[in-house]
């Protein structure tokens, strides 16, 4: 299983986070999703608009899971609070909701959270990017690739 | 049925524990210094201790969606009413108060505290004011605003009575003003 690239988005609709494990050279096999802020911007749309899409049609307490192309898989995981995970992994992998899910459990918030001297609100990322953070990220995806 | 899942999740919740006195003791420091910064003026303390407990609230209500392990929203405010007193109040204090005193359009309702760990040991002080004018746990009003607008319900929250003061019971009325939209991303131009 490969992990493409990861955002976050808290709930004014603003890009919190990116990472990106795209290896270097990737002739052609893995998809040009690049983590600049358009981007970002782009993935938000798609993911808003899916999961408003899916609310309508499959009422309120439907959840907007994933999607899949030829070239990749979008997994999808809103908290009650509105924060929003997203991760970009190969076609093949298995669902990631809960993967999402423990990311912002055990490191969003511990680490991002409960850091008493963080923002609560994380203009332009504020606070996000600390080290416990990056460092737990990194070692949980890594752990599972 | 609601009920009782929430009293499961709240009983079942395990939590790091912490030395009861020392909340109470911590607690009272804070309100005494502000008593003191302000000289005294009451309402400016209660206004401060409820925006402290904004503060907290719009952290602690993730601890509590990851502790409690709360996957999907509410389905109306009676069950959130629920989860505040069960679940919410159950994990972070080991107190359950009760909700009673609906309004009909469900929109409204107490909190009765049979216990308060925030006031063990408390008098308030004897200066004439304090009795009519400060509400000692006031932080609390604040958590529950904060922690709430998060999950998009826009609340008024505020003590109508305390033991402290001499009535009966220790209740907070609940509010709902209204649920907060989704916001949208902001349009390209």
């Amino acid at each position: 299983m490969v992990v493409y690239s990861f955002y976050i988005f808290d709930r004014h609709t603003e890009c919190v986070y990116v990472k990106s494990w795209m290896p270097a050279q990737s002739p052609g096999t893995a998809p040009v999703l690049s983590t600049s802020s358009d981007d970002a911007k782009l993935v938000f749309g798609t993911v808003f608009s899916l999961r408003n899409m899916v609310r309508k049609l499959g009422g309120d307490d439907d959840a907007f899971i994933s999607y899949r192309t030829g070239q990749y898989k979008l997994h999808f995981y809103e908290t009650p609070a509105n924060l929003r995970f997203v991760m970009v992994t190969d076609t093949g992998s298995a669902s990631m909701r809960n993967v999402l899910h423990q990311i912002y459990i055990n490191l969003w918030v511990e680490y991002v959270v409960k850091n008493p001297l963080a923002p609560v609100e994380h203009k332009g990322g504020a606070g996000v990017n600390n080290e416990l953070f990056e460092l737990g990220l990194d070692q949980f995806i890594r752990g599972m690739m | 049925m609601a009920a009782s899942k929430a009293s499961r999740i709240g009983e079942e919740t395990r939590i790091d524990k912490v030395n009861a006195e020392l909340v109470t003791l911590t607690y009272g420091t804070i309100v005494a210094q502000l008593c003191k910064d302000f000289e005294d003026d009451y309402p400016e303390v209660n206004r401060q201790l409820d925006k402290m407990g904004y503060n907290i609230g719009l952290r602690l209500i993730e601890d509590y969606l990851a502790k409690s392990n709360t996957m999907k929203r509410c389905a109306n405010f009676r069950e959130t009413a629920d989860m505040i007193s069960r679940v919410g109040f159950k994990i972070f204090l080991n107190i359950t108060p009760q909700v009673t005193n609906w309004t009909t359009d469900n929109n409204s309702f107490s909190l009765v505290f049979d216990e308060n760990p925030f006031a063990d040991f408390v008098e308030l002080p004897d200066d004439g004011r304090a009795q009519n004018e400060l509400w000692y746990s006031n932080i609390l009003c604040g958590v529950l605003r904060g922690a709430l607008e998060m999950v998009q319900m826009q609340v008024e929250a505020h003590f109508i009575s305390d033991v402290l003061k001499g009535n009966d019971t220790t209740e907070m009325r609940v509010t709902l003003i209204r649920y907060i939209d989704d916001e949208l991303p902001p349009e390209d131009d």
